[in-house]
């Protein structure tokens, strides 16, 4: 049998990468790809808590399918809102979109 | 070492390099492909936590729609043959910050005394998803596929082209 | 018409104010028919109450047949009642405000002609005796405290009535700020009186302190308090030094206000909480001896060197009111209201005369007079008898009622009082006859003076005449044939008492040895005259020193101004200053520029760039995660 932190180390450890990859990549679709990498994570911590911790009622499971259906869902809306950008802006790099500064 | 204890190993180790290569990668499709190995590992991950139905989920959306999404929008916002950095100049802070994320998670991880049985996992059978889902869980069941149908109309409307463009 | 309608009296004068003020000068000669229609109406008005309380003043349930007035705040323990008392001692008050204001501002329509602010004069003193009325009559110390705000504040404007001339307007400020000194103890006795009582009402306060409500301690505290007020508004030693300034004002003003009535104030207040003096340690009447006696020493020295007529009679009025300090200390209230009530007339009497003079010949420095009995002699005749009253040579009033005082000195307090006493009186008949000789007989020193003088016009005149004839009569009510026949009981002393009526006695040794010493002064004076001399110059000449000291008013204006400009004005720079630096530019203007700096440093972090905001919402979940952790742990 596996220890329930196994699970939760190795999510930790694949959000920890996501933010990194959300802090430091400059292209939107990159940081749309470590977005995905959280929400895969999250999605593995809840489904570890559900099977481990309250196998009755398993709201972890239905919880992680949303997370899948909605994490689907956002992302290809951001992707469309990227292309717009890359249309007016000729530029998908996140550093160069500073329209909303001071 | 038992064997199911390897056997995760193998997977979380996978999962753990396909995440790595995404964040690290310095050709954009090299990290979309490494995105791809990370999510069907994670699908392998759902399996050991005996969630057959959500790792099947897991491939056909992920591995399937949530890639080929993923590439076209890199192809569609490639710059035009510009060798250029793929990381930001927050790079170090970034490192930082994932570092001490990773630190804290991992203090309350340990820290924590979970309630109940941490050892054992129990395989949910699917028929008693499907019943829950459809019973218990029924209305945010209909309002997530409103949010699919809503997403989906935005994302046509703001990815198509505006006459004269 | 009764006793519970005395809350009439002041309203009248006050309706007079109101009006004046807001339409005065569209009113025909600017209303000043209105101001005097409103004072005698009040004097009319008051004789049916006089009526009414001679009938009742007696009788078992006077006080509350005595009381009118209305509720006006009132919340837990503090009340403040328009609320009115009408007793024999608010009688007397009444009677010397209304008939010898009623003269004065018949004067004033003659003294004041001409004025561009005429209207003003009319108003403002028609607030003054609304005022006045109101502090006399009121049944409550906060309603009393409110009117004798209210008199003061008429005195500052009327002081600093030509305000164009800069000794004016200093001389106004300086009798406001001197007076508020003593405020400032009247209104803290006032409060620690109602602390204990609960209740600002004067006869629950005396009833109160009669069942041993304060401690001794306390009540002597408290009553001491109450006697600094009467200090500053009855230019009692220290606080005199705003009356001889006073007269800067118009002399109507120095009549009525400086002289019968707001003077008197302080000395009514005395009276009229003598029962709490009683009840206090004797230390308490003790100091009010002390105090009258020692005004009544300076001002009688002072009065001898001054050469501005006006300033003389101001010393003589602050004699007089130490005199009157003295009776109260020594706990006899009929002779110092009796001596306030003839005081009233004889002085008023002095100050009108002193007008009508200045009126004519537009100088009041006695180096500029002299001579003018020829030339005005109703104004010197009138004076004349004003000097003889106020030295008190029998028949006149002022004998009368100096003498009871003297007699109260000697038999109540102790020799050494009475010897004081007399030598005052001697002083006394020295510098007023010394005024009368040097202003009206003789040679004139100022011949373009002299040729231009006149009688004055009859306005002015006739109340010095109403004035001259009551100083010479107005004594003798102290006789109690007189009293009855006039409806009263008896004499003053059946009338207005502290414990009991007190039947007139002719007090001997006092009128010898007072008559002795005034007939003593006056002779001096006459003989110094003869021989072509006057007393002050005499004393500049043998006693040079003195002369200087009381030339210079013992120097007490000087220490004044010292302790204002390096200890007032010293505190005054410093909170200035804290003021300035600290609440100001720190504080306030400091606030302001810190968060405008703050702004502007903080708006670089708006850099607009998804991965900073990213990086800062990270930053921020970690920190409270940690928070979070710890706080579980």
């Amino acid at each position: 049998m596996i220890p329930i932190n196994h699970f939760l180390v190795l999510s930790a450890i694949i959000f920890s990468l996501g933010i990194y990859g959300v802090l430091a990549r400059r292209s939107a679709v990159l940081i749309l790809m470590s977005v995905e990498l959280m929400l895969q994570a999250a999605a593995i911590n809840f489904i570890t808590f559900a099977v481990y911790l309250a196998p009755g009622e398993f709201r972890g499971l239905i919880f992680a399918i949303f997370v899948i259906t909605i994490a689907a869902a956002e992302l290809g809306l951001a992707l469309a809102i990227v292309l717009r950008i890359y249309r007016n802006k000729v530029t998908a790099n996140v550093d160069e979109v500073d329209m909303m500064k001071w | 070492m038992t064997v199911e204890e390897g056997v995760f190993y193998v997977i979380a180790g996978a999962t753990v390099i396909g995440a790595l290569g995404v964040v690290v990668a310095r050709n954009v499709v090299h990290a979309a492909l490494f995105l791809i190995l990370a999510l069907l590992a994670v699908a392998g991950v759902f399996l050991l936590l005996a969630a057959d139905f959500l790792a099947i989920v897991q491939i056909l959306i992920y591995g399937g729609a949530v890639t080929i999404l993923v590439l076209f929008a890199m192809m569609l916002t490639r710059a035009r043959d510009m060798p250029q950095a793929l990381d930001g100049p927050q790079r170090p802070l970034a490192a930082l910050a994932a570092a001490a994320f990773l630190g804290t998670s991992i203090l309350a991880i340990v820290s924590t005394e979970w309630p109940g049985e941490t050892e054992v996992i129990t395989r949910i059978p699917i028929e008693d998803i499907g019943e829950v889902l459809f019973r218990d869980w029924a209305v945010p069941f209909e309002v997530a596929s409103l949010v699919l149908l809503v997403a989906l109309v935005g994302a046509i409307i703001l990815a198509r082209s505006e006459e004269g463009e | 018409m009764g006793i519970n309608d005395a809350w009439l009296l002041p309203l009248l004068p006050f309706a007079a104010f109101a009006v004046l003020l807001l339409v005065g000068k569209y009113l025909p000669r600017r209303g000043d028919w209105l101001a005097i229609g409103a004072i005698v109406a009040a004097f009319v008005l008051f004789i049916p109450l006089l009526a009414d309380l001679l009938d009742n003043f007696d009788q078992p349930g006077f006080e509350e047949l005595a009381r009118s007035g209305w509720g006006w705040v009132e919340f837990g323990d503090f009340n403040l009642r328009l609320g009115f008392f009408f007793d024999p001692l608010a009688a007397v008050m009444v009677a010397v405000v209304t008939f010898v204001g009623s003269l004065i501002f018949i004067y004033s329509t003659a003294y004041m002609q001409g004025d561009p602010r005429y209207g003003w004069f009319f108003a403002v003193m028609s607030l003054f005796v609304a005022a006045m009325l109101t502090l006399v009559l009121a049944d409550n110390f906060l309603l009393l405290y409110v009117a004798w705000e209210g008199v003061g504040f008429c005195s500052y404007l009327l002081i600093g009535f030509w305000w164009e001339r800069k000794s004016a307007a200093e001389a106004a400020k300086k009798a406001f700020i001197t007076t508020r000194i003593g405020d400032i103890g009247l209104l803290i006795g006032i409060i620690l009186l109602w602390r204990e009582a609960g209740t600002f009402d004067i006869s629950e306060i005396f009833r109160f302190a009669e069942e041993g409500g304060y401690s001794t301690e306390y009540l002597t505290l408290a009553v001491l308090l109450l006697f600094a007020g009467a200090v500053g508004k009855s230019a009692q030693f220290p606080l005199h030094v705003w009356l001889p300034d006073a007269m800067e004002g118009p002399t109507p003003v120095s009549a009525l206000i400086h002289a019968a009535t707001m003077v008197v104030a302080g000395v009514y207040l005395v009276a009229r909480t003598l029962p709490l003096f009683q009840l206090a340690d004797p230390v308490a009447l003790n100091v009010v001896v002390a105090i009258g006696l020692t005004t009544v020493m300076i001002s009688a020295t002072m009065g001898l060197v001054m050469t501005d007529i006006k300033q003389v009679i101001a010393y003589s009025t602050i004699n007089s009111l130490g005199l009157m300090m003295v009776a109260l200390g020594a706990q006899q209230v009929t002779a110092a209201i009796f001596y306030l009530f003839v005081h009233g007339f004889f002085k008023a009497l002095l100050f009108l005369g002193a007008g009508s003079v200045i009126h004519a010949t537009d100088k009041q420095e006695i180096d500029d007079l002299g001579g003018l009995q020829d030339k005005m002699p109703v104004t010197a005749l009138t004076f004349g008898i004003g000097v003889f009253a106020m030295a008190g040579i029998f028949p006149l009033s002022g004998f009368w009622a100096k003498d009871e005082i003297l007699h109260a000195a000697g038999a109540h307090l102790n020799w050494v009082v009475l010897a004081v006493l007399t030598f005052s009186v001697f002083l006394t008949a020295i510098y007023m006859a010394r005024l009368y000789i040097l202003t009206f007989a003789g040679r004139p020193r100022n011949e373009h003076v002299y040729q231009h003088a006149h009688e004055s016009p009859p306005l002015i005149t006739a109340p010095l005449i109403v004035l001259a004839a009551l100083s010479l009569v107005v004594g003798f009510w102290a006789f109690d044939q007189v009293g009855e026949a006039l409806g009263f009981p008896g004499g003053i002393g059946e009338f207005v008492f502290l414990v009991g009526p007190e039947s007139f006695e002719f007090p001997v040794l006092a009128a010898v040895t007072s008559s002795i010493a005034a007939l003593a002064g006056i002779a001096f004076v006459y003989g110094l005259w003869r021989r072509g001399d006057e007393p002050a110059s005499l004393l500049a000449r043998t006693f040079p020193t003195i002369h200087k000291i009381l030339r210079n008013k013992y120097y007490l204006d000087d220490a004044y101004q010292w302790v204002v400009n390096n200890v007032v004005l010293l505190i005054g720079g410093i909170i200035a200053w804290f003021d300035r630096t600290i609440v100001n530019d720190t504080g306030v203007n400091g606030t302001a520029r810190l968060g405008v700096l703050t702004g502007f440093q903080l708006k670089f972090w708006q850099t607009g760039r998804l991965p900073n905001y990213a990086l800062a919402i990270v930053t921020g979940v970690i920190v409270l995660a940690l928070v979070f952790l710890s706080v579980r742990a």
